[in-house]
């Protein structure tokens, strides 16, 4: 099982809207995925550890370096197929490289 | 996840808007306060709304569905600052900066907002794709025309016929 963290300022509406579509795109490719939303003041690094991926809207400051691999998911939001493959693809590479 | 509202549920003619503010914080002043004497936001939105716009910005760049279509904007809060789950449509008179909503660091001029309620992130987590889906799939004549309209009674209408979940 993949866990992603997708994180957005509100902590719904966006972020959420991420977790739904990587879900169902990563599950379409074959991956057993699963996503949190949180609010991204909410994070911290000991949370993080417990993830394999972070998918922001965009590029945040998260007061730390993350260990884990980032990867904007903004274009997403979009729910346009040329925007969002790009994103989805990088996911899937990510997820290969977990090597899980 | 998909919500089920349905349109006339998420739209209301009495939180349909046109404003003549020039600025972020006039326009979401004075929506708040209506929003707040309708008793549908919290006393504390305002502030937050402000501030999550300035930390996280909503400009949605609708550039990349038509060159011809003016730019939005999503503004929102956590839920807790919010009663009710409906979509806010404001129609701006004057064009208003926002930030890119998923490039944060560049700016464009943002003509039309659609202020999402969402006091139940779990259940209503699909209102901003409703969104998309709504300016993706309307006719581009069609949207065109939509954000010429001039009365919050005709703004209300066409989305009302037009917005599907």
């Amino acid at each position: 099982m993949i866990k992603i963290l997708a994180a957005c300022g509100a902590g719904v509406n966006s972020s959420h809207q991420i977790k739904s579509a990587l879900e169902t795109e990563m599950a379409d490719r074959g991956y057993e995925v699963t996503a949190d939303a949180v609010m991204v003041k909410d994070i911290t690094e000991e949370m993080m550890q417990h993830y394999d991926i972070f998918t922001p809207i965009a590029a945040t400051d998260l007061g730390f370096e993350p260990s884990i691999p980032v990867i904007d998911a903004g274009p997403i939001l979009y729910r346009i197929p040329a925007m969002a493959a790009p994103v989805f693809d990088q996911v899937e590479e990510a997820i290969k490289n977990l090597n899980k | 996840m998909q919500q089920d509202l349905s349109t006339s549920l998420l739209f209301h003619q009495e939180t349909t808007f046109i404003s003549d503010a020039t600025s972020q914080d006039t326009v979401f002043k004075e929506i708040a306060q209506k929003l707040y004497q309708q008793e549908l936001v919290t006393a504390d939105f305002l502030e937050n709304l402000i501030s999550r716009e300035a930390n996280y910005p909503t400009g949605l760049d609708l550039t990349v569905i038509s060159s011809h279509y003016p730019n939005i904007a999503i503004p929102h809060t956590e839920s807790e600052f919010v009663k009710t789950c409906r979509i806010v449509p404001v129609k701006l008179n004057h064009p208003i900066t926002f930030h890119n909503m998923i490039a944060p660091d560049a700016s464009f001029e943002v003509r039309f907002l659609f202020m999402i309620l969402n006091d139940d992130l779990g259940d209503q987590a699909g209102i901003l794709a409703n969104i998309m889906d709504f300016l993706n799939r309307t006719p581009k004549d069609d949207l065109m025309a939509f954000f010429q309209l001039e009365s919050t009674e005709s703004i209300y209408q066409f989305l009302a016929n037009h917005f599907q979940n």
